[in-house]
């Protein structure tokens, strides 16, 4: 289960979102979500989860890998639905047990929240499967630039994530190896109140972290060793340009901007 | 012969606290204690000890990862603790990590490889050209747009060592970096470290715990406890079982058959390292 | 307690286009005392295998009977299949986590639901088992030495008692010194207690000195299974799947091909006797 987490994960395939500029692909998606939590009705929803859908299609990524993602942190999509459920204020009760209250404006959040919440894990799982760590990096680095006259340290912010998507499938394979190394020593992760489940976890989680220090350890000795000194003065292999698809995926965004504004104008 | 890297009464001591019936105890540990060496260029030297003897510490002092408490350690001429030479001297002393994992920095080959160079400021054009001889010279030419985290463990090694390649280093300093391998892994990784040391001219100093790959270097230095206990070619440390083996060490299983046959009067020289100089020797025996 | 394998084949992602058979139709069986080496090249599904055998992972098709009964048949007796067959994994130093010997060790009884007494006790007699005397038990173990540690951490499954111990690559990684002394604890233990161990090694020179008997694996095929003496004569089919002899092997293979001595030699000692005897020319 742990491995099919596909947040940090590339997939590698060769299609025109691989190839375009991770700039175009960061504002796409800033834009995506911006737009996905001001909209409100059920058409201009659709609409969106229809663009979403051509972009996964055009990106050749298998929807069965992003799917993945979703089931691993399905837990966290219901429980947010639950709250949602019945910490809404409302006034046509449903169901009412004892403090609980369900109300029908409740469930109308909790779907909403949930469809925002799936479709949220879409397209960054999208942006992060068809970009490649360093490119993205680049590109926040690019996007990170104009603050850096207010301090902002673009170049080493820009590195802290890609080192941080380079690790996650290594720690993820970590946290199965000590699941298993634990189990073998009978632990039990399953049975038990919430309490004991915690305090289950703690053979798993200290192991975890004094692993994940020790990487970063000999990571940051490796890369000082390589003359790594901070941002300054960098070159890069890899230029970013703007092609051709970057200003045809830059109108279809104006266009789907536009579109919603004008179906949440007109509905 | 010119000079790579040369010591004089190198020293490094830390301080360790460690609790012990309720009580912090700081120790100091001396690590390293009045290294006195000098390695030419070109040279091949594997440094062996056991683990806690402090060549991992001589290492990074190569590299000015570490700076010496006392003593000077120059690499090319430089001094490790002139400021304004650090970077020259991690670009003319590269190193390898013995877990490749946690040395790799980018998610796909090349982009690891560039990282060396993108850091000193080398220009795009330069940098797709070194790449490109990098990944040649360790033959992985073929994985330059693979994912690293799906390449077995010596070929990610042969990535991290192309990393430090394409910094067009003089000296490379390898600490263990078969130690995680398996015996494919081992032997692709020894051939490229061979490679390098021939065709390319660059020092190698190699820190391993395995004898048949120590035997392939031209000198030999061994650690305990932060000194230098035997120093000179393979032959003329191996030959010592005895010594070698108080150190925690293994000699060349050659070497032990001939040890073990002159202990029952068997009078066969003590030298022997390979199967071949064994079916000499016993020939001239016989 | 024995241990048979049966037909046990294990596919990673079935279904999908990254579907790939890791173990494929293996059957074995092992006899209790035993000291088997599984070799094989990486990604020949040795890791894969072993871990079949205290049901942390399930077969896709096929059995594991431990002392008759198939351990995937009841879920309940799950803790009672990972007591008998330890698995200790590789670089377990990894995931000790308690702030002192003793405690991680007390760890694996504990979750047994033993009394305290009978976890300190077995808890004990495990650092015992690997040679950690009682000095260490208040330690911290990230204080100790790589050695030590691993140490610590095969104590840590020992301490459960089982009748079969499974080791991945116990000295992987580690100083000749610290390799010596975890290899002899192991061997120790078998001699003394008549435990079933079962080591996973890319050491031929290991695996001919400890193992009795050697099963080899190749892309996730049981390939060859015979004493040390029957597999390691078959030096060009163990190079042919990425493996080798022992180095002595070919120390004496030289020899012999000029002087009477048996070739199939691997160890040290064996080989000092052999050139011995044949210089002193009462050869057999």
């Amino acid at each position: 289960m742990i491995r099919d987490i596909t947040i940090g994960q590339y997939y590698r395939a060769d299609s025109c979102i691989h190839k375009l500029d991770p700039r175009t692909k960061l504002i796409a998606t800033m834009v995506y979500v911006v737009v996905l939590f001001i909209i409100n009705d059920i058409y201009t929803y659709a609409f969106s989860i229809a663009v979403l859908a051509a972009a996964i299609i055009l990106s050749k990524v298998p929807l069965k890998f992003i799917m993945r993602g979703i089931k691993s942190i399905l837990f966290i999509i219901i429980l947010t639905g639950i709250l949602n459920l019945f910490t809404t204020r409302g006034t046509h009760i449903l169901w009412q047990f004892g403090i609980l209250k369900m109300t029908l404006e409740g469930a109308v959040m909790a779907a909403k929240m949930v469809v925002r919440l799936i479709i949220l894990i879409i397209c960054s799982s999208l942006l992060t499967l068809t970009t490649t760590p360093i490119e993205l990096t680049d590109g926040i680095e690019y996007l990170l630039k104009p603050f850096r006259r207010f301090g902002v340290p673009a170049g080493e912010i820009a590195m802290m994530m890609s080192i941080a998507l380079r690790f996650i499938p290594t720690l993820l394979d970590e946290t199965d190896k000590i699941i298993k190394a634990q189990q073998a020593r009978c632990a039990d992760f399953d049975t038990g109140g919430l309490k004991e489940k915690a305090k289950s976890l703690i053979p798993v989680l200290v192991p975890l972290f004094i692993s994940a220090f020790r990487r970063a350890d000999e990571l940051a000795t490796a890369m000082e060793a390589r003359c790594y000194r901070g941002g300054d003065g960098r070159t890069r292999m890899k230029n970013m340009e703007f092609g051709k698809n970057d200003y045809r995926c830059m109108i279809v965004l104006v266009l789907f901007v536009a579109i919603t504004i004008i179906m949440m104008l007109v509905l | 012969m010119e000079e790579m890297i040369k010591t004089k009464d190198l020293k490094y001591k830390y301080k360790t606290t460690y609790e012990e019936k309720g009580k912090t105890i700081t120790k100091e540990i001396t690590a390293l204690d009045d290294i006195n060496i000098s390695i030419k260029k070109g040279s091949f030297v594997a440094v062996l000890g056991h683990n806690g003897s402090g060549k991992s510490t001589l290492a990074k002092h190569i590299n000015a990862l570490v700076k010496p408490t006392s003593g000077t350690i120059w690499v090319k001429g430089m001094d490790s603790k002139d400021e304004s030479k650090l970077w020259d001297i991690r670009q003319t002393a590269g190193m390898v990590f013995q877990n490749p994992d946690n040395q790799i920095v980018a998610t796909i080959v090349e982009e690891d490889v560039a990282f060396g160079p993108e850091n000193l400021g080398i220009p795009r054009d330069e940098i797709i050209k070194r790449v490109d001889a990098a990944l040649k010279c360790v033959s992985m030419e073929k994985y330059r747009k693979n994912e690293p985290a799906r390449l077995s463990g010596g070929q990610k090694q042969r990535v991290a060592i192309a990393g430090v390649l394409a910094m067009k280093p003089d000296c490379i300093v390898f600490d263990e970096p078969t130690a995680m391998l398996d015996p494919e892994g081992r032997k692709d990784v020894m051939e490229t470290i061979k490679k390098l040391n021939k065709e390319e001219n660059i020092t190698c100093i190699l820190i391993t715990h395995y004898m048949n790959e120590a035997v392939q270097a031209d000198r030999v230095i061994i650690i305990d406890d932060g000194r230098i206990v035997m120093d000179g070619t393979p032959r003329e440390v191996f030959v010592q079982v005895d010594k070698v083996k108080g150190y925690g060490l293994d000699v060349p299983q050659a070497t032990e058959i001939a040890y073990e046959l002159r202990k029952k009067g068997i009078d066969i020289p003590a030298d022997i390292m390979t199967a071949e100089e064994m079916v000499g020797a016993i020939c001239r025996l016989k | 307690m024995p241990i048979k394998v049966d037909h046990l084949t294990h596919e990673y992602n079935p279904g999908t286009s990254m579907a790939q058979k890791a173990v494929n139709d293996v059957s074995f069986e092992i006899q209790d005392g035993e000291f088997i080496g599984l070799i094989g090249h990486t990604g020949s599904g040795k890791s894969t295998l072993i871990q079949h055998f205290n049901a942390l992972i399930k077969p896709t098709s096929g059995k594991i009977y431990l002392d008759g009964e198939d351990i995937n048949a009841d879920k309940s007796k799950l803790k009672s299949v990972r007591r008998r067959v330890g698995l200790v994994f590789q670089y377990p130093e990894y995931q000790l986590f308690e702030m002192t010997v003793l405690k991680d060790v007390c760890y694996g009884p504990t979750n047994l639901g033993l009394s305290e007494g009978e976890i300190n006790k077995a808890a004990k007699e495990a650092l015992t088992l690997v040679g950690i005397d009682e000095s260490y038990y208040e330690k911290s173990p990230f204080e100790l030495s790589g050695g030590e540690k691993r140490r610590v951490a095969i104590a840590g499954i020992l301490a459960m008692k089982p009748k079969i111990l499974v080791l991945d690559e116990p000295a992987a990684g580690v100083d000749p010194r610290g390799r010596n002394e975890i290899l002899e604890a192991i061997k120790k233990m078998h001699d003394e207690t008549g435990i079933t161990v079962i080591m996973v090694s890319h050491s031929m020179e290991d695996v001919a000195k400890y193992a009795n008997r050697i099963l080899v694996m190749d892309k996730g095929k049981l390939a060859m299974e015979g004493t040390p003496k029957e597999i390691f004569s078959k030096v060009d089919e163990l190079e042919k799947i990425g493996l080798a002899a022992p180095e002595v092997s070919y120390i004496m293979r030289g020899i012999s091909k000029k002087f009477d001595v048996p070739s199939d030699i691997f160890t040290v000692e064996e080989a000092v006797d052999a050139i011995y005897k044949m210089l002193k020319g009462d050869s057999r």
